[in-house]
């Protein structure tokens, strides 16, 4: 007996057609978020602007992140601090009436996390630092940012947007540099 | 290209517009979880994100006074150890100070003052503001004090040294009321009283372990709970091992193995009480043997007349040889120590055993001398009287609540209504107060009889100090500060009483606002003692660095030059000890002792105490009696066997553990189990051997002899499986777990040098 698939295809056709779609759909979707929802740059209970304070008036770094030299974690600076200089700078804008806000209520501000590593990725700040590793390296060009996204200038110079911080970025820096025990296991998961 | 109907083709783009909704979702759900970075409003000045800091303080867990040093992050108390630079616990701390965090962060605590309701069995307790609870007290203090009734009020605290022992004292001077009672339920009184009469001074000396090169000790668990084990323990590590050309020799001579004896080179069982008899022995050989040569030679060869080895040996149970042994390597090793206490102390003839293991210590020279005994100077801290409040002392203040006489009892820290032997009737006698107000951080069995609860800060949170007793050889004195943030409403002990003394209007004579204030004002006079040195860097550059370093210290050493009253000698002698019960109802001694784990039974509401196994027996979680393997065959019991114990005073039902290093005349059982408040790791579980204790009394101090009471034993036909980390019963015999406790491997592998069986009494 001759027996051929051709028919059982046709019957087919239509259902592989939309599996087909379905899966070509499913990428797309999910490609189409990460690409033009960066979810890595969520927006702040307060519009702060590091383009503003970090590149046009070239506040350093470490002037409100004033722990990262001495601590594993860098530190979100106080509302206190903010205040210090915006009681008098800047008064009138309607972001900063929002800070004095918090400020009067004796409120924390909610700010969304959005530099993040695994808690089994055990990382230190002062280390970082004290070798003049710029905070650009693994925070990007965070003085032109209007709001905080994810993105770090790679090794290679070349800027990288997504969710770039995967081991490798750890590595190859390690790797150049020969950081002493940089590419033992544990180095960093301990 | 297949042919699509319009109805084909409406179907795949609405399949493809969900599942590009779907791919966009899907991408959304494995985003990483927001988390938020919440700063703080004012930045703290002590601590940094991410980074440790660490506290020196004072550990309040036990009265030995090891200074701590506390790592704290984000403002929490993270991990408690030892402090270096005190020279008490010199960077060592023992398991239950280290479960201080357990203490301040145990889930029972009392988190706002309360006030009891209703009466008897629907009594409870409904929460109060403290101004409602201060107000209540310090209104009735006031009147008290107001119609010169200040008598009317006592108050009952555990030992505590200091200043806040100082405010105690001023407070209650205030009211005019003799009442101030520091008991604790291990108190060495025995110890003290001993030292009075042959030293003349009521203090202690220091042990000095590290430097002998043979420890005699009678009955003195010092590794484990004897006045300072952290510091003990230093020092017998530093004898056995920290000498290059010597090792120290431990001797231990008590009825039951202590962790001490464990440690020890030698273990001598000698009947129960007889220790001083037993010292005695050892000095009548030192001098018949022509081996001391004083002036008062004479007179101690009166006193020590009948002390004959052979009437030593038929007393103790302690073979002659051994007795002669023990006495002419005393003499041979220099230094030497004799050191007495524990179960020792507590017998009818305390303080005679005690006064006897001083004399021996005389007799060789060891007074005063490195590695031997050297007595302190002057406490550093504030002159305060003593308060030590013995089981006499106790009965009387039930005796004074029942007659009426006390219309308001304070109590901080204590909880006698669980060390008391019922035949105290503190708990009864507590009913007839009209205001019992308690201070405790938490609901012992004496807070729950409290009418007024004031819960005082954990010592993790409150301002203190201490000075500890015995210091090592110089004072030493050190700041407890907090170091963290209060977790609850609760406020420092010496901020409650300031604040009632206010309302009694006692400000003109006590003013300070809080403890810290309290505490400056008394260290500014320590301060001012100091050398030009001290003095040039100001008050506030000397306060720091005493905060800061955790420890201070007056190197101003003890007077070495020692002369005995020759009246002492004529007083030496141990009565054979007094018991409880006769020998035909009750064939058995009664050896309570402090665990490792709860000290008193403080400790029994700390988990990680509750589930360390015990080091003797590995036994967790409850109660156990020792039963020597001869009586336990004798009587048909194996381990588990569910016994009933019963002494004149009461009965406890409680299971077996076949324990070889000890008499067979003797059971032991634990104190620190057995509650029935004190939050929920401690309720209900194990037996409080205190319960069945007989109100038996050494006369010189009111102590009680605590370990006179004679009991007898009787198989209920229960049994219950012991819970321990070694000896796994399911592995039949095949010893795949290979496991060991200390007790049970140090006398199997000295079975053959310890008489065991030959002791009978």
């Amino acid at each position: 007996m001759n027996i051929s698939i051709v028919p059982a295809l046709k019957v087919l056709r239509p259902a592989a057609m939309l599996v087909i779609v379905i899966l070509v759909g499913l990428v797309l979707g999910y490609w189409a978020n990460a690409t033009f929802v960066p979810g890595n740059s969520p927006e702040q209970p307060i519009a702060f602007s590091h383009k503003i304070h970090a590149g046009d008036n070239e506040v350093p770094c470490l002037y409100c992140h004033t722990q990262a030299r001495r601590s594993p974690s860098a530190g979100v600076p106080a509302v206190s601090k903010c205040v210090g200089c915006h009681l008098e700078v800047a008064t009138e804008k309607p972001q900063i009436r929002l800070l004095m806000s918090y400020w009067e209520n004796r409120e924390p501000i909610p700010w969304i996390k959005v530099h993040d590593l695994p808690d089994f990725v055990h990382f230190t700040h002062k280390r970082h630092v004290l070798a003049n590793i710029e905070c650009q390296t693994c925070h990007g060009p965070v003085e032109t940012m209007d709001r905080i996204t994810v993105s770090s200038r790679a090794v290679n110079g070349s800027a990288q947007v997504g969710h770039p911080w995967k081991m490798g970025l750890c590595l190859s820096c390690h790797r150049e540099n020969e950081v002493v025990n940089g590419i033992d296991c544990l180095t960093c998961h301990k | 290209m297949p042919n699509i109907d319009r109805r084909e083709f409406l179907k795949l783009v609405g399949a493809g517009g969900v599942s590009v909704g779907a791919g966009f979702m899907l991408r959304e759900a494995n985003k990483d979880p927001r988390e938020y970075l919440i700063p703080h409003v004012l930045a703290p000045e002590d601590f940094s994100s991410g980074l440790d800091t660490f506290y020196n303080s004072v550990c309040s867990m036990c009265p030995a006074g090891c200074g701590i040093s506390v790592r704290t992050r984000e403002g929490r108390a993270k991990k408690i150890e030892g402090n270096p630079a005190h020279p008490v616990s010199q960077g060592r701390l023992c398991t239950l100070g280290q479960a201080g965090l357990q203490a301040l962060y145990n889930p029972d605590r009392l988190t706002a003052p309360m006030r009891r309701t209703g009466e008897g069995e629907s009594a409870s307790f409904e929460e109060i503001t403290w101004e409602q609870g201060l107000k209540q007290v310090g209104d009735r203090l006031d009147l008290l004090r107001a119609a010169r009734r200040g008598n009317r009020v006592a108050f009952l605290t555990q030992g505590v040294r200091g200043h806040l022992a100082q405010l105690f004292e001023s407070f209650m001077r205030q009211l005019g009321s003799p009442r101030l009672l520091h008991y604790d339920f291990d108190h060495p009184h025995t110890l003290y009283a001993a030292n009075q009469q042959f030293f003349g001074e009521s203090r202690l000396p220091y042990y000095d372990l590290a430097n002998t090169r043979l420890l005699l000790s009678f009955g003195a668990d010092y590794l484990n709970n004897w006045i300072s084990p952290v510091h003990h323990s230093l020092g017998f590590g530093e004898s056995r091992q920290g000498r290059a050309d010597v090792r120290g020799r431990f001797v231990q001579i008590e009825p039951r193995m202590s962790i001490s004896g464990a440690a020890a080179d030698e273990w001598i069982p000698a009947k129960p009480g007889t220790e001083g008899i037993l010292a005695l022995g050892l000095a009548h050989h030192i001098v018949a043997e022509g081996n001391y040569n004083g002036a008062d030679l004479g007179a101690w060869t009166n006193a020590l007349a009948d002390y004959t080895p052979d009437a030593v040996a038929e007393q103790t149970g302690v073979p002659v040889n051994t007795i002669t042994r023990l006495a002419d390597s005393f003499v041979d090793t220099t230094p030497s120590l004799a050191i007495g206490g524990g179960a020792a102390g507590n017998h009818s003839n305390g303080v005679d055993t005690l006064v006897a293991v001083n004399a021996l210590n005389y007799l060789v020279g060891n007074i005063g001398q490195e590695g031997g005994l050297v007595l302190n100077p002057e406490p550093a801290g504030p002159a305060v009287q003593q308060h030590r409040a013995s089981y006499s002392a106790m009965v009387e203040l039930a005796e004074a609540a029942r007659q009426g006489e006390i219309d308001i009892l304070i109590i901080s820290g204590t909880n006698p209504v669980f060390t008391l032997p019922p035949a105290a009737e503190f708990a009864e006698a507590l009913a007839q107060i009209p205001l019992v107000v308690s201070l405790s951080s938490f609901l012992d069995e004496t807070t729950a009889l409290a009418d007024v609860i004031l819960p005082s800060h954990t010592y993790l949170e409150s301002w203190g100090d201490d000075f500890p007793e015995p210091g090592v050889g110089f004072s030493v004195g050190a700041v407890s500060q907090p170091v963290v943030s209060p977790l609850y409403n609760t406020r420092g002990t010496g901020d409650i009483i300031l604040d009632l003394a206010r309302r009694m209007g006692s400000s003109s004579v006590m003013p300070w606002q809080n403890m810290e204030e309290f505490l400056k004002y008394g260290w500014r006079r320590i301060y001012q003692r100091g050398d030009s040195q001290t003095l040039a860097q100001g008050f506030d550059a000397f306060w720091t660095s005493v905060l800061k370093a955790g420890a201070w210290g007056e190197t101003t050493n003890g007077s070495t030059a020692f002369t005995l009253n020759p009246d002492v000698i004529a007083g030496i002698g141990v009565a054979p000890p007094e018991f409880s019960g006769s020998e035909e109802d009750y064939p058995f001694i009664l050896h309570p002792y402090l665990s490792p784990n709860f000290h008193d039974g403080r400790g029994a509401n700390l988990p990680w105490m509750q589930e360390l196994p015990d080091p003797m027996t590995s036994v967790v979680y409850g109660s156990w009696v020792e039963v020597n393997p001869v009586t336990a065959e004798e009587m048909g019991l194996s381990e588990g066997d569910l016994v009933d114990i019963q002494s004149p005073h009461g009965q406890l039902r409680v299971p077996v553990f076949v324990y070889p290093a000890i008499m067979p005349n003797v059971i032991a059982i634990p104190i620190g189990q057995g509650h029935g408040e004190y939050g929920r790791y401690a309720k209900g579980r194990g037996v409080n051997p205190i319960e069945i204790l007989s109100p038996l009394l050494e006369p010189i101090t009111g102590n009680l002899a605590s370990s006179a009471t004679r009991v007898n034993l009787t198989p209920t036909g229960g049994r219950v499986k012991l819970v321990k980390t070694g000896g796994v019963s399911r592995d039949l015999g095949r010893d795949i777990v290979q496991h060991t406790s200390l007790g049970v491997e140090v006398s199997s592998a000295a079975d053959n040098s310890i008489p065991i069986t030959e002791v009978t009494t």
